[in-house]
């Protein structure tokens, strides 16, 4: 049997159709995982015991004919989304020990679904950075060449679909962080619209940016898990009343007549030409489908970098203020007051990047500084916003690239941490927005690593997204990665 | 200045983590203070509209978590939290 093959709808059809049992699939992605993870570094922590109760559980629904969609299917979780009794790292020494005394709103709604959790997968610490090279304890690689890194922050989600050690992933994105990645391993990824999905139980990093999202083989897969993750939450004050869509209602319905609009800065310098020419190629595929292209401008992209980081660092020095080393999470063993302990857990328990964003933060929110930085990030929020919405006057979706280059080398970028946030130009702007986002691949490059577009929609229309994600994947043909035996 | 932003964020670094990080910072704050060059003003009133945000739920009564969850991931005694001596 070909596990790299499945999909969420193929699954169901065999698990249904009791061409396979959930046991016999379960063990088949542990036995992946052993052969290829160790290389790979997909995962920080692998769940085989509880995956394969998991198995029993849901062939007993399928055996009695209650299966949801996602009943029985083998999904991988980013290691920072809460889980009862399993350890939730945020792949950071401060947390290496943490089990949540609860679940994540997330988890309960997939757990009701019967779901196999298969582990929980690497990121970025605490979900800060494009790359998963600061993990604390898995520094993931790329399935399309070792050498590479998987992009981030949920890069060990992306890897472990890409590389056929899940069916499809959750994931988070702050500043890009689930688009990013599956741009990067060659798989599609849905960054929903602020408010869509319920954070209650993800670990926060910047509140009024961070949104979970699922990341697949494609899009079809990415709209039965929203259907199944989005609405309504009482523990999460943020997060919409508004009716959960059904999100694969639009799938395989023509395009012809409506409009995509490419604002010329994102296909202007700074963008590699083989991610640019890939993109307008798709852009060409579209009209080809009967869809109409329409030429629009964003002024203030070239300041998005710098607004998203104030804001996002602003948060971020705020919202970990609460490690302590006290209530739960990494204790120094020296400080005899409690202003040392606290000092020396933080100090050994943070890694370099999260402490330059702590540091960041609390430059932009200082006294003194907060108007010129914070107070005019807060300004340019809604000028990008404002932006955004004056194009989705003319049109249904915008088409960018995800990236401004493919997947880099290891140990490149690394040391240059604003190489590394410039990086970001293509993402953040739709977090800024609060939009809804999807990204999927639309070429490769002369090296051989995926390319990745997105297509961002209007608020809380990631139907439409979907739709056009979908479209353009039913005539695509994907490159294999490693790991595909 | 470094050392004032990490005493606000309770961190503390060696003579060459912060020669490091003094000079990361710079770069980075050059990055940021690109913000400077365009002149727009934040409408408090403007993201007050934003109805979506802050959709309060009802106050109902429900039960509050087991107190051995809540300390399973602490250093605690007899159900409360250890801490360093704290008053003289």
């Amino acid at each position: 049997m070909d596990f790299t093959q499945f999909t969420i709808e193929k699954l169901r059809q065999m698990l249904d159709a009791k061409e396979i049992s959930t046991k016999e699939l379960t063990q088949g992605f542990l036995d992946r995982i052993t052969r290829y993870d160790d290389e790979l570094q997909s995962y920080i922590t692998v769940t085989s015991e509880r995956a394969l109760k998991d198995a029993e559980v849901a062939q007993k629904e399928i055996n009695k004919g209650n299966a949801g969609m996602l009943c029985g299917i083998p999904l991988a979780i980013k290691d920072n989304i809460c889980t009862d009794g399993v350890r939730t790292t945020c792949a950071s020494k401060m947390l290496e020990d943490f089990i949540p005394p609860y679940n994540a709103t997330v988890m309960e709604k997939l757990e009701a679904q019967h779901i196999i959790m298969l582990g929980k997968t690497s990121m970025d610490e605490f979900a800060m950075g494009g790359s998963t090279q600061t993990s604390a304890f898995a520094k993931t690689k790329n399935p399309y060449n070792t050498a590479c890194v998987p992009g981030g922050s949920s890069g060990g989600s992306a890897a472990s679909v890409s590389a056929s050690l899940a069916v499809a992933a959750i994931g988070s994105d702050t500043g890009g962080s689930i688009r990013q990645p599956a741009a990067f391993c060659g798989v599609t990824g849905l960054k929903p619209t602020y408010g869509r999905v319920s954070r209650y139980g993800l670990v926060a990093f910047a509140s009024s940016l961070d949104q979970i999202g699922p990341i697949a083989k494609n899009a079809r897969d990415c709209a039965w898990i929203l259907s199944t993750i989005a609405g309504y939450d009482p523990h999460d004050g943020t997060v919409s009343k508004r009716g959960v869509d059904d999100y694969t209602a639009k799938l395989g319905k023509s395009i012809k007549g409506l409009k995509i609009a490419l604002p010329k800065e994102f296909f202007s310098e700074g963008i590699d030409k083989e991610i640019r020419d890939a993109v307008l190629k798709a852009a060409e595929t579209y009209q080809t489908m009967g869809a109409q292209l329409v030429e629009c401008s964003m002024p203030s992209l070239k300041y998005a970098v710098a607004a998203y980081y104030l804001i996002a660092s602003a948060e971020a020095s705020s919202n970990l203020s609460r490690y302590d080393g006290i209530k739960y999470g990494y204790r120094s063993k020296v400080g005899d007051t409690f202003q040392e302990l606290i000092c020396n857990s933080r100090s050994e328990g943070f890694g370099n990047e999260v402490k330059r964003r702590i540091l960041l933060g609390n430059y932009a929110l200082s006294s003194g500084y907060y108007d010129a930085y914070y107070g005019k990030a807060l300004a340019l929020k809604q000028k990008i916003s404002a932006e955004y919405a004056q194009i989705f006057e003319n049109c249904d979706v915008i088409l960018t690239p995800t990236i401004p280059s493919v997947a880099y080398g290891i140990n490149e970028n690394i040391s240059d941490p604003v190489k590394m946030y410039q990086a970001d130009i293509c993402t953040v702007t739709v977090n800024i927005a609060s939009l809804p986002a999807i990204s999927t691949p639309c070429g490769y490059s002369s090296s051989g690593m995926p390319i990745g577009m997105s297509l961002v929609g209007k608020q809380f229309d990631e139907s439409t997204i979907l739709q056009f994600a979908d479209a353009f994947e039913q005539q695509f043909t994907s490159n294999a990665p490693m790991f595909s035996k | 200045m470094i050392a004032y932003l990490a005493e606000l964020g309770k961190l503390h670094f060696t003579p060459d983590e912060m020669e490091t990080m003094a000079r990361e910072m710079t770069n980075i704050i050059e990055i940021m203070d690109t913000v400077k060059e365009i002149d727009v003003v934040y409408d408090t009133e403007a993201d007050n509209k934003n109805v979506y945000l802050n959709d309060l739920r009802e106050d109902v009564k429900a039960d509050s978590f087991p107190t051995e969850k809540i300390l399973q991931n602490a250093v605690q005694d007899e159900n409360c939290f250890v801490v360093p001596k704290v008053v003289e």
